[in-house]
């Protein structure tokens, strides 16, 4: 052990060990229901996250360097925040069971972004400025929020496909699409929600698989989740290329360049606003717009990653 | 004229479609995709370099190296504006504002019934009191001698999604502003030099231009990293009055509206140009940016001026990659006819024999700050629009509308009060809320069974 590692290190060190034993812990809860599992993988994901926290601001306060201004700074904050929207929504929602994947996620991004570790850079003149401090964090966050709508989206697809393949003869009677006219009982009883009727006559039959399918949210519980996520997204991601476009004016002149970055992000936000505009429709709502949004996120790494890695722009900081 | 009346329908019809929208919505970031993945604004012969002739030329023939600016980029942004405000007046604003109207209940998937003592009237009473106390505006009708009540949350939300196109409109009428009046350019401004501000009265000298450059070892090598980049101008506005004012990246100058920025820094170059000993006072008068060629009189040859390197390596005699001024040189190509003939790196004031008598020596250098400047009488809309839309985002997905329907009749014993919801978003979204509001108005309107447990306390 070198006693002279700097603070931030070991803060990162204890972040990355407490998501990967999280995520192990929470992945091992989604294929055994074991709650033992679930109450080690919470608090170590909460741990995960104050130590990223004091790691952000270790490093920001060793240094006198606003951390966010390359990878390394921007993808910790992208786990940090992934992994604190997942927690609200997990307390709030009971969405434990699909922790394993979004803490999993994080924690590779973070090990990915350490990799880009290059020490401590002053920043660039551009770069000098409080809006970095304002507009970094948001459209980080929006990722954040975008990439726990695409693990809830391919929950829903995982579900939506098994109780296809359950049987045809059943098609699934998707709640949400049924509308007003859909019939429904009378009686003044919570209604027994069958969006996924195979998948509950195989739990009853017994086949395991199905049970445990069946403790996971309703297909039309899990439609509206990636809708509440999205709609943490958008607009952050919305504030983020306004206060984006408020930088850019002060600093180059212009609020809008159309350089590459600040492009690949409204390509992004007008999916988002395509899935926002067909989930008000009935028909649209489910297994179409779950993928739109699985499709969306792609996007969102593809402005985050590809633009950054392939296609040079003001963004890759030159000046 | 019925012709007419019905292409105006189909018009309207097609418009006001949701999933036609949404198509334009595609077609528009497909587009936008487009523009990210071709570079744009590049030389023509840079996409010839980058992609299969067949391609390059497609690309130039469209304009997809300036896709932005095409008129069928402009134009579909255009289709969308008419697409959006058809759409709001012909089905947001009617289906987001519904009448009052009686439902049949039990066939909306959010329904319950209680049965409850009392009669019609006082239950009624006390049902919109349940609702008042928790918020819900109440209001009454009858239809067809049927008294029905209706609670209202969040009505005034229903305008979100007007609140957020109108933000879009308000956007698009900004960036029209500033095509219809606004202006923008760059100019290079060589230190000592004085430009006019385009449509001002003004102008604007360069005194001294500066930059600091901090070499960082890194893991992966030495880093130049820039640390500031400053400009020293002194502006002569409208009053005559001379001011000193200083242009640094993120912190522009405002002269009469039209703001400067700093974009970029370069060096201009003099050289000292003689033919057979006796000086060229032409050619070496005049200050020469990279890019710029000396053409030799009567020889067919000129040299390009390349690039100025700050710092060459003493060890290689190549460019370092140091940009800070140590032991500058000159890169020049001579071309004769059209082909390149040869190229070097010239070092300052050691001269180079181009033949035929030519000697061409650079002589110095002069620090040239790259300005950008922009006037857009628009930014002030675009950024009200950016926040209307915001405004309108956060209510239309943070405060859901819900309408509830509420029939009181009388029943052998007492009433039944049935109860349906209905949201702007369908009915999952307000499952939960419902039950809990119906087994909350369960609790409070039927009296509880008396428990044995209550009983025996009553008994003891
Ligand atoms: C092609 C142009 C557009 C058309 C025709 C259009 C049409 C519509 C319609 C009809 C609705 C309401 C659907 C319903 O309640 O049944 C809606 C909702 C909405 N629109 Fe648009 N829209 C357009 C562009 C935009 C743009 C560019 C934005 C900016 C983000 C936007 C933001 C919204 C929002 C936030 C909602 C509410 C969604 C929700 O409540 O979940 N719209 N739009």
């Amino acid at each position: 052990m070198q006693h002279n590692m700097p603070l931030d290190e070991v803060l990162m060190i204890i972040a990355l060990g407490s998501y990967v034993v999280s995520a192990l812990a929470l992945l091992a809860f989604f294929f055994t229901r074991d709650e033992w599992l679930k109450h080690l993988g919470i608090p170590l994901a909460i741990a995960g996250v104050v130590a990223q926290i004091a790691q952000l601001l270790a490093r920001w306060e060793l240094t006198h360097i606003w951390p966010l201004l390359n990878l390394y700074g921007s993808l910790s904050m992208f786990s940090v925040v992934s992994v604190g929207i997942f927690i609200y929504f997990a307390f709030r929602y009971k969405l434990w069971f699909a922790g394993g994947f979004v803490i999993a996620l994080a924690a590779m991004f973070l090990a990915y972004g350490v990799t880009w570790n290059e020490g401590t850079m002053p920043a660039v003149p551009s770069l000098q400025s409080y809006w970095a401090k304002i507009h970094v964090p948001l459209v980080v966050s929006s990722y954040g929020a975008f990439m726990v709508a695409f693990v809830m989206s391919a929950m829903y697809l995982l579900k939506y496909y098994y109780e296809r393949a359950l049987g045809t003869a059943t098609a699934p009677v998707d709640y949400a699409m049924a509308g007003p006219s859909a019939a429904a009982s009378s009686t003044s009883e919570m209604r027994v929600r069958l969006d996924a009727p195979n998948i509950a006559a195989a739990a009853a039959g017994g086949n395991a698989t199905a049970q445990w399918f069946n403790t996971m949210p309703s297909l039309a519980q899990l439609d509206i989740l990636i809708y509440r996520v999205v709609a943490v997204g958008l607009p952050l991601l919305t504030l983020g290329i306004i206060t984006g476009a408020m930088w850019a004016h002060e600093a180059w002149g212009a609020y809008w360049q159309w350089d590459p970055k600040e492009t690949a992000a409204l390509f992004s936000w007008i999916v988002y606003a395509i899935y926002m505009h067909l989930h008000t429709r009935n028909a649209w709502r489910g297994v179409r717009s779950a993928w739109i949004s699985a499709a969306g996120f792609l996007t969102i790494m593809f402005c985050y990653f590809g633009v950054n890695l392939w296609i040079s722009g003001l963004h890759s900081y030159k000046v | 004229m019925t012709a007419v009346r019905s292409y105006y329908e189909d018009f309207l019809r097609t418009f006001s479609n949701v999933l036609f929208a949404v198509s334009l919505l595609l077609v528009w970031g497909l587009m936008t995709l487009v523009g990210v993945i071709v570079q744009q604004g590049k030389d023509p012969s840079d996409y010839f370099s980058m992609y299969a002739p067949p391609l390059a030329r497609m690309i130039l023939r469209l304009n997809v190296d300036n896709i932005y600016h095409t008129p069928y980029y402009v134009g579909m942004i255009g289709l969308i504006l008419v697409s959006l405000t058809v759409c709001t007046f012909k089905r947001v604003i009617p289906a987001r504002l519904p009448v009052l109207r009686p439902v049949k209940i039990d066939k909306i998937p959010l329904n319950g019934q209680i049965e409850v003592p009392g009669d019609e009237g006082a239950v009624r009473a006390r049902v919109e009191q349940f609702f008042r106390k928790r918020g819900w505006q109440v209001r009454s009708r009858e239809f067809d001698g049927t008294e029905w009540t209706f609670a209202d949350k969040h009505n005034w939300a229903r305008r979100g999604v007007l609140v957020a196109h109108i933000g879009f409109a308000i956007i698009a009428a900004g960036t029209t502003v500033y095509w219809a009046k606004g202006f923008s350019g760059d100019s290079a401004v060589l230190v000592g030099q004085t430009i006019d501000v385009p449509h001002r009265q003004a102008t604007l000298r360069l005194d001294k231009f500066n930059f600091k450059i901090q070499p960082i070892m890194t893991k992966s090598g030495m880093v130049y990293q820039p640390i500031d980049y400053v400009s020293n101008v002194t502006v002569v506005g409208k009053n005559g009055i001379p001011k000193n004012e200083t242009i640094r990246v993120n912190h522009p100058i405002d002269i009469g509206g039209t703001l400067f920025y700093q974009s970029s820094y370069g060096y201009a170059i003099k050289f000292l140009v003689t033919h057979d000993g006796t000086r060229s006072a032409a050619l070496s008068d005049k200050t020469y940016f990279t890019g710029d060629a000396i053409t030799l009189p009567g020889s067919g040859r000129q040299i390009q001026v390349m690039q100025f390197v700050p710092t060459v390596d003493r060890q290689t005699g190549q460019p370092s990659a140091d940009p800070r001024i140590n032991d500058p040189a000159v890169g020049l190509a001579v071309a004769e006819g059209g082909q390149t003939a040869g190229a070097a790196l010239v070092p300052m004031k050691t001269w180079i024999d181009v033949g035929d008598g030519w000697r061409v020596t650079p002589q110095s250098y002069v620090m040239v700050s790259g300005l950008q400047y922009r006037y857009d009488p628009g930014v002030a809309l675009v950024g009200i629009g950016a926040f209307v839309l915001l405004a309108g985002l956060v209510i239309s997905f943070y405060f859901l509308p819900a309408r509830l329907f509420v029939r009181v009749e009388s029943a052998p014993q007492g009433c039944t009060v049935g109860l349906a919801a209905m949201t702007v978003k369908g009915y999952d979204i307000f499952e939960t809320q419902f039950n809990e509001l119906l087994a909350e108005l369960r609790k409070t309107m039927v009296p509880p069974e008396p428990s044995s447990s209550l009983s025996l306390a009553e008994a003891t």
